[in-house]
């Protein structure tokens, strides 16, 4: 497999929790490079193949600022060829209409420019309205509510973990 | 951060708008809107006056605080930080040629991005006399121009959404081609009156955008506690012609390519848009508010963390638009220019004490012919329905600005619950004589924003269907009767507001009372209660040709009673403030008005007939102004005087005839003054119970011959 860059604020807590959890079941027998989300850039994103990006809701359905404010330059990449999984925080008791709706956003992006969206999870367990994360009864990545099913973090992440180490190259 | 280099940005300028053909997704909440305006593509000169602009106003909502700590105003200030995205999209679409601007309290960028100066804005917080939204007059932070159309607007949370409705009515009627921006924060949606608005503007297709920026609280209530939907917009989705956008409010381009969608879609599809703009509150929501109290740490660095301007610095800098040291040269520019403005605002003059009683209420129309409301005309009697009727014709064929609306008053052969606008649609087309949804306050509301799009229109609503419906528009009658004031005489409200009114008709509640003890409260408006045909004639003609606000109540049991029938000269005008004696006494006076004004004169003649009395009977005509002249007159002439009216005794009109005689004329009276009306009651259905709560020929004679003989 190769590298695998994940990607999310170093100045998150729960974000990066996730993270280090995905990263920790990925094992030793691949390279994973962590990189802080509020300073990434274009040439570094392109220098992987398979992404893994922590996209966090902000308020009703928005990226985080520091998403938010890369989005122009990543709109001129060309990401054909990419492996892209994206997991994401959501509150699905306050926030139902629009649960992680940032995963749904940022799939949205990547995919106009050619990446493949991978680690799709089903949306079974989880109560909500809306989500621009939902696609024919599945997530375009891995939901994860802290606040309302944190005891299904762990089972959630070492499955999903799982599926990447299929989907990624 | 990116390190991007400076010989990179013009390949990505490029790349993007390559790439836009191709790409369709939207990052931000409404995928349909245009992207026109982004980081890569925007040119500088634009984003250097954006820049600017949002450094200055948040310059001055920074600065705003310290005044109060000085203790030289701006008590009131609800600060903007965290709205800028949406604040200055708003301004920067707003056309003062062509468009009208509703802003809301905490519009302080709105207004600057719509062009008023810091020095404004200053003298508007600290309450200055050269203030340009009125003089000092309003409270701070309450920023307007009238003269650009940025209206000045009530503190009530999305009453202008009204106002804004009716400003759209009158630009579709006078083919106007511009869009009325209605600016308000989420929770004015918890207002009755803001759905009133919105079903108005969609079912008449009005050229009006509503904004709604989503702070998510309202002063501490938030937004799960107003209303179900986290996007409150999404409570209008049954609505019909009506496009919801959402957007981000705290980000500059995206609240920028919604607005120009928005007002493309309102002139281009001629319906209205919401604009459901996310945004954050930095601060509390105003100055006598403490946010800590209830949002934690965590909440409020989470807002900070998105503070807008920071977000727009960092993409300049980012996309090496401009350099640190470009920025920082605005930065300092915009200093200097709040120190200037700040010196400017604290020279200007406050207003004066004497200026308290200017503009209260606009001079009304002066009769030249008929100076005291008198007439010797001899013709046939005609009832006063027939009397309200013709001079409403006649004046809408003499003032082609004229508009009539309200509940029934124009479907096919009817023209109002009791028919006195027939015929008016027939003659005066759809456009101008229409019905209205069964909604008090949108009637009003639209006629206070229809009025504002021309000052020589003047509009006549049917304000209930009877008096006692009219409670619901007291909230837009209250706030209208400012509007002259509040503005500095910058905008007369021109309206008639019809009213059926009273009783003797078996009606009981909500059909049979009457409402003028509550209306003569307010400043800035008048009230008048005719009795007669002639007087409702005169009455209505200076009402319709007077700027300002007239509330006109008509003793519905009078419309067809023959003894209230007169003859009418066809150009028949009655001065306000002006009574009239309809029957000359000197053993006493009976001052009345409206429905009692007949009985009055038939007590007296029965006093004359079997007590050999002479009472004299004057009709008030108008009760705000009221004619002190005549009532003092009449009070030297016959030194006793009995105040009788419908409505109750206590709170009524008789109390303020009552205090001006005791005051002026206390030695010229001879007993005390005696009050005939209604009891501290509601009033009954059946009719035995009406007898009993309201005035009558026999309780009037009773007390007169009481009073006669002290």
């Amino acid at each position: 497999m190769k590298d695998i860059a994940v990607i999310y604020s170093f100045n998150t807590r729960q974000t990066k929790n996730a993270a280090k959890e995905i990263i920790k079941h990925f094992g030793n027998a691949v390279k994973i490079d962590e990189i802080n989300a509020e300073e990434i850039d274009g040439p570094t994103f392109m220098k992987y193949t398979n992404l893994i990006l922590g996209v966090p809701t902000w308020f009703d359905g928005e990226l985080p600022n520091y998403w938010d404010e890369f989005v122009p330059e990543l709109e001129t990449l060309d990401l054909t060829g990419k492996n892209i999984a994206i997991f994401g925080n959501g509150d699905q008791v306050s926030y139902p209409e629009n649960f992680v709706d940032g995963i749904g956003i940022m799939a949205d992006l990547v995919q106009s420019r050619g990446a493949r969206v991978v680690g799709y999870t089903s949306a079974e367990g989880y109560r909500f309205e809306s989500s621009r994360a939902y696609r024919n009864g599945k997530f375009c990545g891995l939901a994860i509510d802290f606040e309302n099913q944190s005891e299904l973090n762990t089972p959630r992440i070492k499955k999903w973990v799982e599926q990447l180490k299929k989907e990624f190259e | 951060m990116n390190k991007l280099k400076s010989n990179e940005i013009n390949q990505l300028v490029e790349e993007v708008l390559d790439s836009a053909e191709k790409s369709t997704v939207n990052h931000t909440q409404s995928p349909n809107v245009e992207r026109v305006h982004s980081i890569l593509t925007t040119d500088k000169a634009t984003l250097q006056k954006w820049f600017y602009l949002m450094v200055l106003g948040r310059a001055l909502d920074d600065r705003a605080p310290k005044y109060l700590k000085q203790a030289i105003g701006w008590s009131y200030h609800a600060p903007y930080a965290g709205h800028d995205g949406i604040q200055l999209a708003i301004g920067q679409v707003f056309d003062r040629n062509t468009d009208h601007l509703y802003p809301y309290y905490r519009d302080m960028l709105t207004c600057i991005s719509a062009g008023l100066t810091a020095e404004e804005i200053i003298c508007n917080g600290i309450s200055k006399a050269n203030d340009v939204a009125g003089g000092g007059r309003h409270m701070s932070n309450h920023f307007a121009k009238p003269e650009w159309n940025i209206h000045n607007v009530s503190s009530a949370t999305g009453n202008h959404a009204q106002h804004a409705a009716g400003t759209g009515r009158a630009m579709k009627k006078y083919g106007h081609r511009g869009v009325v921006i209605c600016s308000q924060g989420e929770s004015s949606v918890s207002e009755g009156y803001v759905y009133e608005a919105i079903n108005g503007a969609t079912n008449e297709k009005l050229p009006v955008i509503f904004v709604i920026q989503d702070n998510g609280y309202g002063i501490s209530v938030p937004k799960k506690d107003q209303t179900a939907n986290r996007r409150v917009s999404n409570n209008f989705r049954g609505f019909k012609n009506l496009t919801i956008l959402h957007c981000n409010g705290k980000d500059v381009f995206d609240s920028m390519n919604t607005m120009i969608a928005a007002k493309k879609i309102v002139l281009e599809e001629g319906h209205p848009v919401i604009v459901d703009a996310n945004c954050v509150r930095i601060h509390s929501h105003s100055n006598s508010d403490r946010h800590e109290l209830y949002r934690d740490d965590y909440e409020l660095n989470y807002v900070r963390e998105y503070d807008p301007l920071a977000k727009f610095r960092r993409l300049l800098l980012r996309y090496k638009r401009f350099t640190e040291e470009e920025l920082v040269a605005i930065e300092e520019q915009v200093k200097e220019e709040v120190k200037q403005a700040h010196n400017k605002a604290m020279a200007a003059p406050d207003p004066t004490p004497e200026s308290i009683f200017n503009f209260v209420i606009p001079e009304p129309y002066v009769s030249i012919k008929y100076p005291d409301g008198t007439h010797n005309f001899q013709g046939p009697p005609k009832k006063l329905i027939e009397g309200i009727n013709e001079t409403l014709k006649a004046e809408f064929r003499h003032n082609p600005d004229t508009f009539l609306w309200g509940q029934d008053v124009a479907n096919k052969d009817k023209g109002g619950i009791f028919n006195v606008t027939k015929g008016m649609q027939q003659e005066f087309g759809p456009e101008r004589v229409f019905n209205a949804p069964i909604a008090e306050d949108f009637i009003l509301g639209t006629a206070n924003g229809f009025s504002r799009f021309n000052d020589k229109i003047r509009v006549v609503v049917e304000g209930a269907e009877f008096a006692d419906y009219f409670w619901p528009a007291m909230e837009q009658l209250v706030d209208t009767s400012h509007d002259y004031w509040r503005s500095n005489g910058k905008f007369s409200p021109n309206i008639v507001v019809r009213l059926a009114s009273g009783g003797y008709i078996g009606g009981g509640l909500y059909h049979s009372q009457t409402i003028e003890g509550a209306l003569i409260t307010l400043p800035g408006i008048r009230v008048v209660y005719p009795s007669f045909a002639d007087d409702a004639a005169g009455l209505l003609r200076t009402a319709i040709r007077s700027r300002g606000l007239t509330m006109f109540l008509e003793p519905k049991a009078l419309y067809n009673a023959p003894k209230a029938a007169t003859p009418i000269p066809d150009d028949f005008e009655v001065p306000f403030g002006k009574a009239r004696i309809r029957r000359e006494g000197t053993d006493m006076s009976i001052i009345t008005y409206g429905n009692t004004t007949h009985m009055c004169l038939e007590a007296a003649e029965k006093m004359a007939k079997e007590h050999g009395a002479s009472v004299e009977v004057v009709d008030l005509r108008s009760l705000s102004p009221m004619d002190e002249e005549a009532i003092l007159n009449t009070v030297k002439k016959t030194g006793k005087v009995l105040i009788v009216h419908e409505d109750k005794v206590f709170g009524g009109v008789g109390g303020e005839v009552a205090a001006i005689i005791t005051s002026k004329a206390f030695e010229y009276l001879d007993a005390p003054i005696m009050r005939v009306g209604a009891t501290f009651t509601p009033i009954g259905f059946n009719r035995i119970l009406e007898n009993a709560i309201l005035p009558n020929t026999e309780k009037i004679y009773k007390a007169a011959i009481e009073l006669l003989e002290y």
